[in-house]
């Protein structure tokens, strides 16, 4: 048994079965997936963030119309870098600005009205993407028929997701609500015109700061085509077209395994769920999804080349990271994703944590992680200051909100969530993930900081 | 192109909820944490704004709404919190910030809160108890945005903390949505006039704080829970944006028969003239003659500079007390404000923003409650040649080619404004330089600068 109680969690039972120490012997799971406590400062988001932010929002060619009280949409106007090579996408925000009278009398009228104006001003627009928020689904607007009745008057498809903020424990409910929608009402409905041996969906991948522009390339040397992300970069009509794929290539498991799933059992469609972070992860994925379809040779090329463009530089930061200690909480798949990087680069992992992980992630961390590694699901504010505070690790990769804490107690931080300066995925972004921990370790600035090491 | 007074569709909204205003108010006050009564996303994203403005972490808890709390309501949520938090943190002040779910489902936030302390008392113990002030902030979203949150709280929180007793010969100031720096900059005027300035929901420390291990649980500084308790016996309220405080500033008036000011925001020379002129009337105090060598320094610079910016036209957005109090900027320096938009809808703006162009003979196209959208058509027909607005105006400034000059909230792709004041002489003088210096990179041919 190797659960442990944090010091802060004393007196409050329900965190007790969230902490424990890897141990290969016996290993365990966390209670995870469930709902936080109340009166926690908690990392979590909502299942709308989840929907909009994370799955829907890559897609670059639609309105995403947020149907609900002007913060809900503000807040997800460009905040979550997936970049996208559209100028639609990410410039606007668009939202119905609930009011009062909508709340009393409800909001459909105005968001059919609202639907209508947005195609009208954005006729570039190939689709309008509605979402539902807390309070307009408290009041039971229905925007399915909404969305029916727009769609017929603008002559273009209208989606409503209906993830609202209180569904589900956590974002993730609302990744899986977006998956099952997008699978049920857009896949399938276009034919790809041209198909080949070789088309792949490349599923899980948000390009964030751009990691799909540097995945896209290495799959496609190996005489790959993608249709299409889910969903970075993504546009409408190469996501109804994605049951056309020969194989399913799964990078986020926890956000997007649920549409690899449905596809397979509906399309008979095979997926591969892998690891395009790091050297060998990268190197392993390609060689596998090369085995699928015969090309190891081109494989091994595209790996050769890559490996011997990156390996000077690279071998200047494992000297310079090596036996470095770290501390990596994002939101699942990266701590699993990015253990092994971490250990490829030298450095030790002390502490990992994930915001939203469900068992098959704490499987795979336990998996991944070396023994004695302090894992927590759901860490909060609190936990999170004891654990930097007692491990003062000599990096900690994690997101915004924590970065800044992290940095409070004197502790280099990087934004692992959008990045710094990706991106971090594949080879190249490989040199871009050391370069960056680089350059927090060894700012200058951490010799000035009493009490903290001198790390250059 | 229809206003949005037309349109159903908001289009780059120019506004925030008013939660985040509620919690900007009360991350000013020592040893006080928002918690907010909703679902998860409605506290981690407003934390991320804050994060991403100041670089800074902020402490805000969230009572968890799920399913069930969307359908019996949140009470088992808000007592829970109540409990975890105050074991947890202690913290002097809660500010029970109500969201949208929680206002539509109708929660009893009052009674609620009763129940809480009751556990907590029991639970806890009487003296924690009593070390804790909870106070209940109501934030619909659909009825207001964050300048009417941070109004709401300015007036929760004195109707609830403020208690009369000796006078303490303070000024109180009530500082809106500014920034750490606006903050000291008043209090250094305040000071120099040789007053004491009580500053309420003071964020010019808790969010500008060192690094310095051991990080205590709170950060240093802020209002404290005696000073909120006490400003009823200050000398009276200056609250420098009407829209942000005006609420809590009247009152105090109406309660403690305290003398309130509301507004201008003291940005440019005349609303900086007034700002002391009223201080004067408040407490007695004279005007110094540093402040009065301050005043001269700006001056000599707008002298100096006039060149720049006469006669260049400016387009202006935000929230309603700092657009207004730009604009005046604007026009100070001779340049002619062509759009000027609150993103807030406000019913004084309009005929506030006029009365400022008319002045200086100008006539801008004034928007209220409008958004980006709108306001960019304007500023692109205008041929605004310079854009002054928080960071969501720079998508439109780069396609239209003109500097975007970072003023508001949320400013995250420049760093250290918030450090910097634009209000008082110096901080306008801060702003004219920022103004200027952006003019001159953007676009003045460098050879007519070799003088
Ligand atoms: S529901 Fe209301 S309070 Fe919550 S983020 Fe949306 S607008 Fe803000
Ligand atoms: S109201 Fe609901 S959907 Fe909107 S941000 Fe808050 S939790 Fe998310």
């Amino acid at each position: 048994m190797s659960f442990v109680t944090l010091k802060v969690d004393e007196g409050i039972a329900e965190r007790g079965q969230h902490t424990y120490i890897t141990d290969s012997t016996s290993p365990v799971l966390p209670v995870c997936n469930v709902r936080t406590i109340p009166g926690d400062m908690t990392e979590r988001g909502c299942a709308f963030a989840g929907c909009r932010g994370v799955v829907g929002g890559p897609v670059k060619d639609v309105i995403h119309l947020v149907h609900g009280p002007i913060g809900c949409s503000f807040y997800t106007w460009g905040s979550r870098r997936n970049l996208s090579d559209n100028p639609l996408h990410r410039r606007y925000c668009w939202s119905t600005d609930t009011q009062e009278k909508d709340i009393v009398f409800g909001g459909e009228k105005k968001l059919c009205q609202a639907i209508l104006e947005s195609a009208a001003l954005f006729p570039e627009a190939n689709a309008v993407f509605v979402y539902a928020t807390c309070p307009t689904a408290l009041i039971g607007d229905d925007l399915d028929a909404v969305a029916k009745r727009a769609s017929r008057a603008i002559v273009k498809p209208v989606h409503a997701f209906n993830a609202p903020g209180f569904c589900g424990v956590s974002q993730s409910k609302g990744h899986h609500i977006a998956n099952t929608y997008i699978f049920e009402h857009i896949v399938g409905t276009r034919e790809l015109e041209d198909p080949t041996p070789y088309d792949v969906n490349l599923i899980g991948e948000y390009n964030i700061d751009g990691d799909l522009w540097v995945l896209k390339p290495l799959l496609e040397d190996m005489g790959l085509r993608i249709i299409t992300a889910f969903t970075g970069n993504a546009d409408y009509d190469s996501l109804c077209k994605m049951h056309c794929a020969k194989l399913n290539i799964v990078h986020c498991q926890r956000s997007a395994t649920y549409i690899a799933d449905l596809v397979r059992d509906k399309y008979h469609i095979p997926y591969l769920p892998v690891t395009m972070f790091g050297i060998e992860e990268t190197s392993n994925s390609l060689r596998e999804v090369a085995a699928f379809f015969g090309l190891q040779e081109r494989a091994e090329a595209v790996i050769t080349r890559e490996l011997a463009r990156i390996e000077p530089e690279l071998n200047f930061y494992r000297e310079k990271l090596s036996d470095k200690r770290a501390m990596v909480y994002v939101g699942a798949p990266r701590v699993w994703h990015w253990i092994p990087v971490l250990y490829e680069l030298g450095m030790e992992v002390v502490a990992g944590a994930t915001t939203f992980g469900h068992e098959d992630d704490y499987q795979k961390i336990n998996r991944r992680a070396h023994d004695g590694v302090l894992i927590i699901d759901n860490p909060n504010e609190l936990e999170l200051e004891e654990v930097i505070a007692e491990y003062r690790p000599d990096i900690f990769l994690t997101g915004l909100k924590e970065k800044y804490l992290s940095m409070k107690m004197g502790v280099p931080s990087i934004n692992s969530h959008s990045y710094e300066d990706g991106p971090y995925a594949g080879f190249t972004g490989l040199l871009n993930f050391a370069r960056d921990i680089y350059k927090a370790i060894y700012s200058p600035v951490w010799k000035f900081v009493e009490g903290g090491s001198d790390r250059g | 192109m229809a206003e949005p007074a037309q349109r159903a569709v908001v289009i780059n909204p120019a506004k925030i909820c008013q939660p985040i205003g509620a919690m900007y108010a009360t991350l000013g006050i020592n040893q006080a944490v928002p918690l907010v009564q909703g679902s998860q996303g409605c506290s981690t994203y407003v934390r991320y704004q804050f994060n991403r403005h100041f670089r800074e972490p902020v402490n805000i808890a969230v009572t968890s709404f799920h399913e069930d709390a969307a359908v019996f309501g949140g009470r088992k949520n808000l007592i829970e919190g109540l409990y975890n938090l105050v074991l947890r943190y202690r913290p002097r002040v809660i500010g029970v910030v109500t969201t949208c779910s929680s206002e539509t489902i109708g929660d009893d936030i009052e009674t609620f809160v009763k129940e809480a302390r009751k556990e907590i008392g029991r639970g806890l113990g009487e003296d924690i108890l009593a070390q804790v002030s909870i106070v209940p902030i109501h934030t619909p979203s659909y009825a207001g945005s964050h300048v009417k949150g941070y109004d709401t709280a300015s007036k929760a929180y004195l109707e609830y903390l403020a208690a009369p007793g000796q006078p303490n010969g303070r000024l109180n100031i009530i500082p809106g949505i500014i920034n750490p720096g606006d903050i000291e900059e008043i209090k250094h005027l305040v000071r120099e006039m040789g007053v004491d300035p009580l500053v309420i929901f003071d964020i010019s420390d808790t969010l500008n704080a060192p690094m310095r291990l051991p990080k205590p649980l709170y950060p240093e500084g802020g209002t404290t829970a005696e000073e909120l308790k006490d400003c009823a016996n200050s000398q009276g309220t200056v609250a420098l944006c009407r829209h942000a405080g005006g609420s809590g500033a009247q009152y105090l008036l109406r309660k403690f028969n305290l003398p309130a000011v509301l507004g201008p925001l003291p940005v440019g020379v005349a609303n900086t003239d007034t700002f002391l002129e009223n201080v004067q009337k408040i407490t007695g105090a004279v005007i110094p003659p540093s402040v009065e060598r301050e005043r001269g320094i700006l001056l000599d610079h707008m002298a100096d500079t006039s060149q720049y910016t006469v006669m260049r036209r400016a387009a202006i957005f935000g929230d309603p007390d700092i657009v207004s109090a730009v604009t005046r900027v604007v026009c100070e320096l001779g340049m002619e404000p062509v759009v000027v938009l609150s993103g807030t809808a406000s019913k004084d703006f309009t005929a506030e923003v006029a009365g400022v162009t008319a002045e200086y003979g100008v006539t801008p196209d004034i928007l209220s409650g409008s958004d980006l959208f709108a306001f960019e058509q304007l500023a692109r027909e205008r041929k605004a040649e310079v854009i002054l607005g928080h960071s969501k105006g720079v998508d439109m400034a780069k396609d239209m080619r003109v500097p975007l000059v970072r003023v508001g909230f949320p400013v995250y792709d420049r760093v250290g404004l918030f450090r910097r004041p634009i209000v008082g002489y110096r901080g306008t003088l801060e702003l004219m330089d920022r103004i200027i210096n952006s003019i001159l990179d953007f676009a003045y041919p460098e050879d007519k600068l070799h003088q």
